[in-house]
């Protein structure tokens, strides 16, 4: 059962930030990280500032340069049964669809979604690891199964989100704000890898927050989609997954996204694989040098080679389910 | 803590009561309309209240149609509230961390776990129980699909996953097999009753469809 | 194997008495084995089911445990200062404190220790408990507690725990002598001369029960007298167990276990818990409610042990097998020899086979020790049998299912005097349950082309249990309203026993369902019944309430008779009336029987009586999948699922059916998800210790289409018939998965659970498939 902390409901942004700025606090949006964060002991909390009231923070609504503003407060659910976002930016709509449970995702929120902490069994459990402040990675010589093959190093995390890669394909662009002012920051810088830090996830100052994600507006005939591999049906996290934009101009490939999920402490981009085949034809054999370009560097520990496999099949796959 | 007095008393049933033992607080005799969700005004933009470590703080749940406004700690879960607090233990305890749907509750009409919800965070908001479904003494409809469709075998995950049909048929009335199984895939059954759970899922749709 | 194993029973099985009268077995039957609904359906679905974790008494404490996080350590020093002052602190025990020092895993385990046992032996041992007013305060309270531990080398592994050099996890070393191997014939002649020999070996995983309903228990005591509602299979043997550690007659200890939220076998055992709670309780005067969290449940409540079998077949040209060689190893935890048990029933016994040896290894590791599973032994036993006959059954170029039909055994093989079955419906299932599902024509269909391929697997079973057998004793009255009471000390834990044993009293009495009262599981109040589990509650019950209600109804057609002044045996009972068989005209309707209205009631007892000698009995299973294998992504999907049983005859269609899909849910799990992972190589904790890490079978991974086909040969070793069916249940399915998965792919998995890492592993080691194994011929 959760240990005590003191609770304050911020009535504002500027509340929030200001509450958040000290050690020991921490940010309430859905909870459902935070709480099996406390309940792990994964960190200690002193001070929970819940931003669950903030509505301003919450909903999509149509940007002025045609994209979408998503508010950071909106829940999975809800990003999930968009039909804007279903329609346009399909990726993201299938991502948050196989986020968790149904009811976690009438909880969890798309912040909330982004900052999550790891989901290795190492971080979460007893073991005063390399990203809790320890100075040992269990996983390197542990059960890593379900660890990186990519961008391993000091911590060999995965990011468990799926839709931070769809974010990161469709070039979305998070608000952040704290006490000091507003940052833009595209998603694909948001993330950081644990060489660079291995103690945080992402580029968040203590006491800062992302607000709002801002979709840019698609490009006409462009088509995107999320796949995710798991070990069941439901709840699970991806053991590999990808998030994949491709626009057709005629029979080639105009431009494409590629961002793996599962396999590394950040979203993982593919930009040698979108190299090759933007400005060709996609046929039967690009395809499979794409899927096998896709791992090539990949770093497997000892019980996660299959992920290389892996990722082979989902590139081929979704290459060929979207063309 | 103080219980509003303004739900009607339960509809006189003949003959005996099916329930012999220990009722909790609240069963029974739950009053007829769900009060409108009623969120907390924003507090000014200046400085909130922080409640101290230790401390409790004021909240107003809604359950059943029934206000109840007490004092809670920060840190208890909706879940402890409705068993420990107010007797409601027809939500189950199956893994405190949101990864099994026994304490699936619904919060503002839609399938939440209990476990994961500070009580605090859902303050004023409307929340029901399996035991909110009954009416008086009889069985919701969605109840008695799962009755209908031995859709159960030890009991214990049922009422959660009764409040995740329910909740996926307010949304979707009309669901496929396959809405179905994506709608329930967050309800643990070690016992593995899902194939009859499906079927009663559907069933319910058809009562609801009917009127009943 | 002892009956009291298989009675999960400590100690020397109590008798019945021998019945006094058995009644004839059913013909036609009005309610018996039709679809009836659940008589406690409303109390579980309107959530007014008091299960034991929601009992609230008045002044409650609730308790939690502080465990060893070491997978090895002793206790050095345990200073509880702070936590006593933690608001809310009620009490808290440790070892040396007066009550404590409690024995704990003799008896059928063998292992001597005690309730605190300062030699931590696993990561969740338990060290000491805290009763407070709220459950967060004792956990507070148990965060305080502040332990010195001395951390010893551990073992995990059973090949590490096998080497010599291996830390020790318990005096007297970890391997424990193997038992006398089983032998039949002569296996190494058979293997010489055999035409075709595989050997193979197989590997399973260590498995947690996890069922929904945590562990523990609330106590209260009056004066002397402990009243103990605990989410329990057996409340007879926890009445026994808490009577003996605490010193307390049988008559103060009074057990309630009337609802309970699953327990596949992990409840059978009595839990330290039930001590602590009634230690605290004792020290407070407050009754306190125990229950552990679910990180607890999957470190200490117990697990199927993960096991190693190799296994050789032998079989001729013609596919009757030769003979059978197993050699399987496997670890009980820390305190538990059983880390082999029953695996090679079904090698010893499923299939005629005139030479066969088995050879069975335990080693003791520092883990959480094992309780019996659903079906000990027996799905890894079928795991490595089901996967081996459809090897041979590819070598020989034979179908899966003529392998099997080739090689019936018509008697059990490794039973002394190798006694005919009662009834045995393998061929029948086998038969039955390949023209329903269309097996020959799934089985030849041309594969696609694509990187989604399909195929179809077979697999079966048997339980070593089943039959049921002494001792259950049953009491049924009848009021003169004509409502009835069914009093029985079995569990009904979700397999509809309250359901079928209200449906035989009124198949007997006629008394409609609505109108018969049911009291079961309680120490208290109700007639002795062994745990519920090893499939053995309907096949003991049934036949007990059977002649409880014959009791009755002999009582009433003997006061009818002399009413009516005819002979007894003239006369019925029918539609509430009874009526002369040769005169319907003379009749007497149950309220006007003069003697039965100046009664009040009949009160009519059923004792559990032998089974018929010189018979086995036993349920035998066939299961049938269909999956479809991504090879891009080493996805299983289970599209399709047939399960063909012999379990005599079904009391309840409904709820048969009901168990059967969750034998196959529970199966899938086996064969694709679930697996403990430990720590092994570093500190030995247990990494899956809830209930994301431990991946149980969700809605969306049991398919939704499934068949069940019920095979019932009308067996007569009881007057009931009726076999158990919780274990077949869930005995062949995985193997069917297996088998399926090679038949899609080409690649024979031999390693459980068939992780995506496993079958991506096997389609990229595989060698182009020979002839026998080709499609469409």
């Amino acid at each position: 059962m959760l240990q005590t902390f003191a609770y304050v409901r911020a009535g504002s942004l500027n509340d929030a930030v200001k509450q958040l700025d000290g050690p020991g606090a921490r940010v309430h949006a859905g909870g459902t990280d935070l709480l099996g964060c406390l309940r792990d002991d994964v960190m200690s909390a002193e001070k929970v500032v819940s931003i669950s009231r903030l509505d301003d923070l919450r909903g999509i609504t149509p940007a002025a340069d045609g994209g979408l503003r998503i508010g950071a407060l909106t829940t999975i659910a809800d990003l999930a049964a968009h039909p804007g976002i279903a329609e346009k930016y399909a990726a993201l709509a299938q991502a948050a669809a196989v986020v968790a449970s149904p009811q976690l995702r009438n909880q969890g929120t798309i912040g909330g979604n982004l900052c999550q902490r790891p989901r290795c069994w190492y971080f979460r459990g007893d073991y005063h690891c390399t990203r809790k402040g320890g100075d040992m990675c269990y996983a390197i010589g542990g059960e890593n199964q379900y660890h990186a093959i990519f961008g391993g190093g000091a911590c060999w995390i995965v990011h468990p989100s799926d839709t931070a890669p769809a974010l990161v394909a469709l070039d979305a662009k998070l608000r952040l704000i704290s006490a000091k002012g507003a940052r833009m920051v595209p998603a694909e810088k948001f993330f950081v890898l644990p060489d660079e830090n291995a103690q945080k996830e992402n580029v968040l100052a203590p006491g800062e927050l992302v607000t709002e994600i801002l979709l840019p507006p698609m490009p006409a005939g462009m088509k995107s989609a999320y796949r995710k591999v798991r070990a069941r049906g439901s709840w699970d996290f991806a053991m590999a997954g990808m998030a994949l934009t491709l626009t057709m101009k005629a029979d080639k490939v105009a431009d494409a996204r590629i961002v793996l999920s599962g396999v590394a402490p950040i979203p993982w981009r593919l930009q040698a694989v979108e190299k090759l085949i933007i400005g060709q034809k996609l046929d039967a054999k690009l395809m499979t040098k794409a899927a096998d370009l896709a791992v090539v560097g990949a770093k497997p520990l000892e019980q996660n080679a299959y992920k290389v496999a892996m990722v082979r099949g989902i590139v081929a796959e979704g290459l060929e389910k979207l063309l | 803590m103080d219980h509003d007095n303004t739900d009607k008393p339960a509809p006189a049933t003949p003959g005996v009561s099916r329930r012999g033992f220990i009722t909790s607080v609240g069963t029974g005799a739950i009053g007829v309309a769900a009060a409108a969700s009623l969120v907390s005004a924003a507090p000014p933009e200046t400085q909130a209240d922080v409640v101290a470590a230790g401390g409790m703080s004021s909240v107003s749940l809604v359950v059943n149609g029934r206000r109840h406004t007490m004092l809670v700690e920060p840190r208890w879960s909706l879940l402890y509230v409705l068993r420990d607090r107010l007797g409601l233990t027809g939500t189950k305890i199956g893994c405190e961390r949101g990864e099994c749907g026994a304490c699936t509750v619904l919060i503002d009409g839609k399938a939440r776990y209990a476990c994961m919800t500070l009580a605090v965070e859902a303050d004023g908001r409307d929340i029901t129980t399996i035991e909110g479904l009954m009416t008086g003494e009889e069985l919701g409809t969605t109840q008695q699909a799962f009755a209908d469709e031995d859709a159960f075998q030890c009991g214990y995950c049922t009422p959660g996953q009764v409040m995740a049909a329910e909740s996926l048929l307010r949304v979707n009335p009309s669901p496929t097999l396959d809405e179905i199984r994506q709608g329930m895939a967050g309800n643990l059954c070690r016992c593995g009753a899902y194939a009859h759970i499906f079927k009663a899922v559907a069933k319910a749709a058809d009562l609801k469809r009917q009127g009943r | 194997m002892k009956p009291e194993d298989l009675y999960f029973w400590d100690g020397p099985l109590p008798e019945t008495q021998a019945p006094t009268s058995t009644p004839e077995p059913w013909t036609e039957t009005k309610v018996v084995g039709k679809p009836v609904t659940r008589v406690d359906a409303y109390d579980r679905v309107s959530g007014s089911a008091i299960y034991p974790s929601d009992v609230i008494l008045p002044d409650m404490l609730h308790a939690a445990i502080l465990s060893c996080p070491h997978a090895h350590a002793m206790v050095k020093k345990v200073d509880t200062s702070a936590a006593a002052k933690t608001p809310g602190v009620r009490a808290i025990l440790v070892d040396g404190q007066v009550g404590a020092n409690v024995p704990w895993y003799g008896g059928r385990s063998g292992f001597a220790s005690r309730l605190f046992d300062p030699h931590c032996r696993y990561e969740g041992d338990e060290v000491a408990v805290v009763a407070a007013d709220t459950i967060y305060q004792a956990w507070d309270a148990v965060r305080a507690i502040k332990v010195e531990y001395d951390v010893l080398p551990r073992v995990t592994t059973v090949a590490e725990a096998m080497k010599p050099t291996a830390p020790a996890v318990r005096d007297g070393g970890n391997v424990p002598q193997a038992p006398p191997p089983y032998s039949r014939g002569d296996v190494d002649a058979a293997f010489k001369t055999a035409d075709v020999v595989l050997e193979h070996t197989f590997t399973t995983p260590c498995e947690l029960h996890n069922p929904m309903e945590l562990f523990g228990c609330v106590v209260k005591w009056d004066g002397p007298r402990l009243t103990v509602w605990e989410s329990t299979q057996g409340v007879y043997a926890v009445q026994s167990t808490v009577a003996r550690a605490l010193n307390l007659p049988l008559a103060n200890v009074r057990v309630i276990g009337h609802y309970m939220g699953g327990g596949f076998g992990a409840k059978l055992d009595t839990g330290k818990y039930s001590i602590m709670a009634a230690l605290l309780a004792k020290k407070t005067g407050r009754p306190v409610r125990l229950f552990v969290s679910r990180e607890e449940a999957c470190r200490s409540m117990g697990n199927r042990p993960a096991n190693t079998i190799t296994l050789k077949a032998a079989a001729k040209k013609d596919g009757t097998l030769v003979a059978l060689q197993s050699r399987v190893v496997g670890s009980g935890g820390a305190y538990s020899e059983g880390g082999t048990g029953g695996v090679d029933f079904v090698i010893r016994e499923l299939y005629a086979c005139p030479n066969v040896k088995c050879e069975n290894q335990s080693a003791y590791v520092n883990a959480g020790p094992q309780r019996a599973f659903r079906a000990p032994g027996h799905p890894q036993g079928a795991w490595a049998l089901e996967g081996m006959m459809d090897a041979l059954a590819a070598k020989l170029g034979m179908d899966p299912v003529d392998l099997r039909l080739k090689n019936i055994a018509l008697v059990s093989q490794s039973r002394n005097g190798n006694p005919p079955y009662s009834t045995t419906g393998f061929a029948d299932c086998l038969r039955e349950g390949a023209k329903t599902f269309g097996w020959a024509d799934a089985r030849r269909k041309p594969q696609a082309p694509a990187h989604i391929k399909r195929g179809v697997g077979v697999a079966g079973g048997m339980w070593q249990g089943g039959s049921g057998g002494p001792p259950a004793t049953v009491i049924v009255k009848l009021f003169a309203d004509g409502s009835a009471n069914l009093n029985m000390g079995a569990a009904d834990i979700g397999c509809g026993t309250k359901t079928w044993g209200a449906q035989i009293v009124s198949e007997e009495l006629g008394v409609p369902l609505d109108r018969i009262s049911i009291e079961h599981a309680d120490t208290g109040t109700t007639q002795f019944a062994t745990p519920s589990g090893g499939s053995k509650t309907a096949p003991t019950e049934s036949p007990a309430i059977h002649a409880a209600a014959f009791d009755v109804k002999q009582q009433l057609m003997g006061m009818a008779a002399e009413q009516l002044k005819l002979p007894a045996a003239d006369l019925e009972l029918r539609g509430g009336e009874v009526v002369s068989k040769t005169d319907p005209a003379k009749k007497v309707a149950l309220g006007q029987i003069q003697a039965f209205g100046r009664r009040g009631l009949l009160v009519g007892i059923g004792y559990r009586g032998m089974n018929p000698a010189g018979k086995a009995v036993n349920p035998f299973a066939v299961h049938f999948a269909e999956v479809e294998v991504n090879t891009r992504t080493g996805e299983v999907k289970v599209v399709r699922f047939l399960a063909a049983h012999d379990s005599g005859r079904i009391l309840n269609l409904k709820t048969f059916q009901n168990q059967v899909f969750g034998g196959i849910t529970m199966g899938i799990g086996f064969g694709l998800t679930e697996d403990r992972v430990m720590d092994d190589k570093q500190l030995g904790k247990v990494l899956s210790a809830n209930l994301h890490d431990y991946k149980l079978p969700t809605a969306l991974d049991a398919p939704a289409d499934k068949t069940v086909v019920v095979v019932d040969l009308h067996d007569t070793f009881s007057s009931t018939g009726a076999k158990g069916v919780g274990e077949p249940a869930t005995i062949p399915t995985a193997p069917a998965i297996a088998n399926a998965v090679c038949h899609a792919i080409g690649v024979r998995l031999t390693d459980a659970p068939m992780s995506r890492a496993r079958v991506l592993r096997a389609l990229a080691a595989q060698k182009p498939a020979p002839a026998s194994q080709k499609r469409g011929e």
